[in-house]
């Protein structure tokens, strides 16, 4: 990636360090004049990202990091997530169906609906995930 | 979203046979686990319980997830379980998630007595 990051934020991986984080990505945005309600879904979307490394990537491991960089290339906003956790198995990460009302499981679903493309990339000879989303947001999010 | 620091929590109240909770602040992965428990507390001693969300100023999978786990445990005791109105940053996860149209939504009390919840 040789963009300049438009955001380029390295957090504990901690429930108590997400607020902060939505606070500066939506100045990010907002500086980017993305329209608030494309904006306050993109936070969610990588919120839910940060929270799924936090519980499924560090689970009970203390000490976790995790960067968050932000890239504008042409009409695309470019989301990347990177953790150092165990790496994750690719096919265990599938967005459940939404018609099934139960608790949990919605943060891929919202990830998903929100983004136009997403891929976790395992590291594959040590360990840590790389999560890439990306979003069209000239068109804002359907 | 806010730009401070926000602070959270619930009140509770009782209103004729309903246990209200009037839920604040942001509900997020920090808290979520807290409102389940207050949720869960509250449903094992009432038979109609009232999630207030009009001064919900932010709210993740994980707070959806908590009242998502109450309205199922409240229907399978066949107990009234409603959301009295969400505020627009919960409706917009609410209708993301497509619960909009799973859990009952009211605008007051008064409604969802009417209703019969």
């Amino acid at each position: 990636m040789s963009a300049r990051p438009l955001l380029d934020l390295e957090l504990a991986a901690e429930a108590a360090a997400l607020p902060a984080m939505r606070r500066q990505l939506c100045a990010t945005l907002e500086r980017l004049r993305v329209p608030a309600a494309t904006r306050d879904r993109l936070v969610l979307a990588v919120h839910e990202a940060c929270a799924n490394v936090i519980r499924h990537g560090y689970g009970d491991r203390a000490g976790g990091r995790m960067r968050l960089s932000v890239y504008r290339v042409r009409q695309w906003l470019h989301f990347r997530l990177r953790d150092q956790a165990p790496a994750l198995v690719p096919p265990t990460l599938v967005a459940r169906d939404l018609d099934e009302c139960r608790p949990g499981g919605l943060g891929l679903p919202i990830i998903d609906q929100t983004m136009q493309r997403w891929c976790w990339l395992p590291q594959r000879h040590r360990d840590g995930n790389v999560l890439n989303m990306w979003c069209r947001w000239s068109k804002g999010v359907s | 979203m806010a730009e401070a620091m926000q602070q959270h929590g619930v009140d509770q109240s009782q209103s004729g046979p309903w246990s209200v909770l009037d839920v604040y602040g942001e509900v997020e992965l920090s808290w979520s686990p807290d409102l389940r428990q207050e949720v869960l507390a509250v449903l094992a001693k009432s038979s109609a319980l009232a999630v207030r969300l009009a001064r919900v100023t932010y709210i993740d999978s994980s707070g959806i997830a908590a009242l998502v786990e109450g309205f199922q445990r409240a229907r399978s005791h066949h107990q009234r379980f409603v959301l009295l109105s969400p505020s627009p940053p919960v409706r917009s996860v609410l209708e993301l998630a497509r619960l909009d149209r799973v859990f009952p939504i009211f605008p007051d009390l008064a409604a969802a007595t009417a209703a019969g919840g």
